[in-house]
């Protein structure tokens, strides 16, 4: 799933997996906030993968 | 009408000259094959494409249009009021439709343009634009316009017919559209009268070259119900796929489906074009579809085109016999032996004569 | 290809006649050129409409979804492959079918062809591994090998897997070829580049589905684009509900995709919908040594756990 999207252009880095059980509270804090750190990294303008309304004639 | 020469230097010119005062459209070579486009400045129709591989119906009713924008703001006075959009259009020209194209305008026309309703989005598109023909001088195996209403030279639908002879075009306005436009373009020449017989001849030369033809005299005397019923229709759908390509590029194919779509508070209403081929297209709320097995999508289509159209306006099928369903079918479903089946269609003895070869 | 034709009219005869099956589900000479159509034969004497040639493309286990009772089809290579995933996924009996067999030298690209002449085609012979193309004033006689679709000239799996009877000879299969040049290009490519390769494939796109209905895999009874309760996905061209619909069905078809070219073959607009699918065969293969429909005794990759699969994409 990750290498398809980012085949087709999606920057590595949005998509993230972990495995984190109920016990591990540190570990689900230091992995959110890594992806969050890592995601506002990458261009924070780059919307073309939000649609909103939709582009048609 | 007078007949109007373009050389080939007066030909770019008068293109170039007309952009200014019209959006013109015409077809051009894109990776393997032609579309009509928006022509650019100094970008010129080509005039030597046989015929589009889409139609240019959706010159005139595109396949996703928005027609109303709402807001569901509850602060705002006009929460969840649908408001029309913006519909002025300027002038455009479609240059380079053949005729079999042509004739589909009036065709749909008589959906969008009735007494009962009038599409408003359909019928501004429709008034704004001038339709410049091209006479076809050969047709392909699969053509059979001079059965379906028109032929290779056939000008209804047209506001101007252009011919084209070796390098030369010659143009002939129709209606007074047209002769506004071969005004715009700054054409003046007149052809020499000798020029009237060369046309008949390749008119006539070009009719001789369509060797596939449709017969639905028998069609309209037929019941519904005897063709409904005919035994045919599972086996011909045999190979069916149930996609939407056979009445997307059709030139006549003129159903839509309404969809909003919200984003945040405000959100918009638009049409996009739909297809009986679709099991999605007669899917009742309830969960019913009367259409639910392929064959009935399929004898739908064809049963809309040679008869239910026929008998509704008395004015032929609701085909132009361009051939494009036949040449892009994905599995090689022809309307020409479908037609074949259901002209010839003898419920009592309950069988259709064996197809002609 | 007349042997072959020859040989598939006399086993469907027999198996008809014999009372093994109810139809025998093949291809039929179509009106234009280079477009056969699938058919089926119910008695010995509708069998002489069926025929073999460079034109049968499409997959005919699309045909045998969910259908009841015994059923005889003819089968190239893919076919086959798309015959034992349907078993696999419950969507018909092994028993149900008798699978008439057929070793496959590819079939044609009747949209490259068609692209090539600028006149149209009128006639299109096969004769051993010559093609003649013919149209008003022109003929043109070119090596099959050339005139492939792009998924025959680099398959591995031209013979059946799983048949009840062969209509010919075994082929040789093809060695040195790379099915994944085109996907290994993309991969070189920047994620820019990349989203914008895949923007120019789709802008074609028309949404008419044929890729999805032509496809032996797509046999969902409501596909998501047709979910309106939620509905998952816009209905109109915006770019990213095209996008959305490609995706996803690609996604849909990983580990089962047996690279038929069904999906090609059938699009309208040309589009290289193979590129989507590819992606998934070639990391299927990488990761996990699969390729679909090879076995009816396998479980595919993805509706299986095995403690060694690669997870280093979790952290």
């Amino acid at each position: 799933m990750k290498n398809m999207l980012e085949h087709t252009g999606i920057e590595p880095g949005r998509l993230h997996f972990s495995w984190i059980s109920s016990a591990e509270s540190t570990k689900f804090v230091d992995v959110v906030t890594k992806i969050t750190d890592e995601v506002k990294a990458l261009d924070p303008a780059n919307k073309k993968y939000v649609k909103t309304e939709p582009k048609v004639d | 009408m007078k007949l109007i020469k373009i050389d080939q230097q007066s030909w770019a010119a008068g293109i170039e000259k007309v952009k200014s005062d019209y959006r013109v459209f015409g077809p051009v070579k894109e990776k393997n094959d032609h579309e009509f486009k928006l022509l650019e400045q100094n970008e010129m129709p080509d005039v030597n494409c046989q015929n589009t591989r889409l139609s240019p119906k959706s010159i005139i009713y595109p396949q996703s249009q928005v027609m109303f924008t709402y807001s569901l703001d509850e602060s705002k006075d006009d929460c969840r009021i649908m408001k029309e959009v913006e519909n002025v259009k300027s002038p455009m020209a479609i240059i380079g439709v053949r005729p079999c194209d042509a004739l589909a305008f009036p065709i749909v026309r008589r959906n969008f343009d009735s007494p009962e309703y009038q599409d408003t989005y359909w019928i501004k598109a429709y008034e704004a634009t001038t339709f410049v023909g091209l006479a076809c001088n050969s047709a392909c195996g699969t053509c059979f316009c001079t059965s379906a209403g028109t032929g290779p030279f056939g000008e209804e639908g047209l506001d101007v017919l252009m011919i084209a002879d070796g390098d030369d075009l010659y143009a002939k306005s129709i209606t007074a559209k047209g002769e506004s436009f071969i005004q715009a373009a700054g054409w003046t020449t007149e052809a020499e009268s000798a020029v009237d017989s060369k046309i008949d001849e390749l008119k006539t030369a070009a009719e001789s070259s369509i060797n596939s033809s449709v017969a639905t005299d028998k069609i309209k005397n037929k019941t519904i119900l005897e063709l409904y019923d005919a035994p045919f229709w599972e086996e011909e759908a045999f190979a069916c796929i149930n996609c939407g390509t056979c009445t997307y590029v059709c030139p006549t194919c003129w159903c839509f489906d309404v969809q909003d779509e919200t984003h945040g508070k405000s959100g918009i209403r638009m049409r996009n074009w739909d297809s009986c081929m679709f099991p999605l297209f007669t899917h009742h709320a309830s969960g019913h579809n009367p259409r639910n097995v392929k064959y009935e999508r399929l004898r739908q289509r064809f049963m809309h085109k040679l008869k239910y159209y026929v008998d509704k306006y008395d004015n032929g099928i609701q085909c132009v016999g361009c051939g494009r369903c036949i040449r892009l079918c994905p599995v090689n479903i022809d309307i020409r032996k479908i037609c074949y089946k259901m002209n010839s269609f003898d419920a009592e003895s309950c069988v259709c004569e064996a197809t002609s070869s | 290809m007349t042997e072959y034709t020859d040989k598939i009219k006399e086993i469907a005869k027999r198996v008809l006649t014999e009372g093994k099956v109810e139809m025998v589900i093949g291809f039929r000479e179509g009106s234009v050129p280079m477009m056969n159509q699938p058919h089926y034969a119910t008695s010995a004497e509708s069998v002489d409409e069926l025929v073999w040639d460079c034109n049968c493309g499409l997959n005919l286990a699309n045909y045998i979804t969910d259908k009841k009772g015994n059923i005889g089809i003819i089968a190239k290579g893919c076919d086959s492959r798309n015959i034992v995933t349907h078993v696999i996924e419950n969507k018909i009996k092994r028993d149900q079918l008798y699978i008439i067999g057929v070793p496959c030298t590819g079939m044609i690209d009747h949209q490259k062809i068609n692209a090539m002449f600028d006149q149209e085609i009128l006639t299109v012979e096969e004769s051993g591994d010559k093609i003649t193309i013919t149209g008003n004033g022109f003929s043109k006689t070119m090596s099959k090998q050339e005139l492939l679709t792009e998924n025959c000239a680099v398959c591995t799996h031209r013979n059946p897997i799983e048949y009840d009877e062969l209509a010919g000879d075994l082929v040789e299969e093809q060695k040195d070829v790379d099915p994944y040049a085109s996907v290994t290009k993309v991969e070189s490519m920047s994620a820019d580049e990349k989203w914008n390769y895949f923007e120019d494939l789709l802008s074609p796109c028309i949404r008419c589905y044929a890729c999805r209905n032509a496809c032996p895999l797509c046999y969902c009874p409501t596909c998501f684009v047709d979910e309106s309760r939620p509905q998952w996905v816009g209905k109109s061209q915006d770019p990213t509900d095209v996008r959305t619909f490609h995706l996803l069905r690609a996604y849909h078809c990983a580990g089962r995709c047996t690279d038929c070219g069904a999906c090609e073959r059938v699009c309208p607009m040309g589009i290289k919908i193979r590129e989507f699918t590819k992606k998934l065969n070639k990391d299927c293969l990488e990761l996990y040594g699969w390729e679909a429909g090879l076995s009816l005794d396998e479980r595919p990759p993805l509706d299986t756990f095995k403690t060694d699969d690669p997870d280093e994409f979790i952290k």
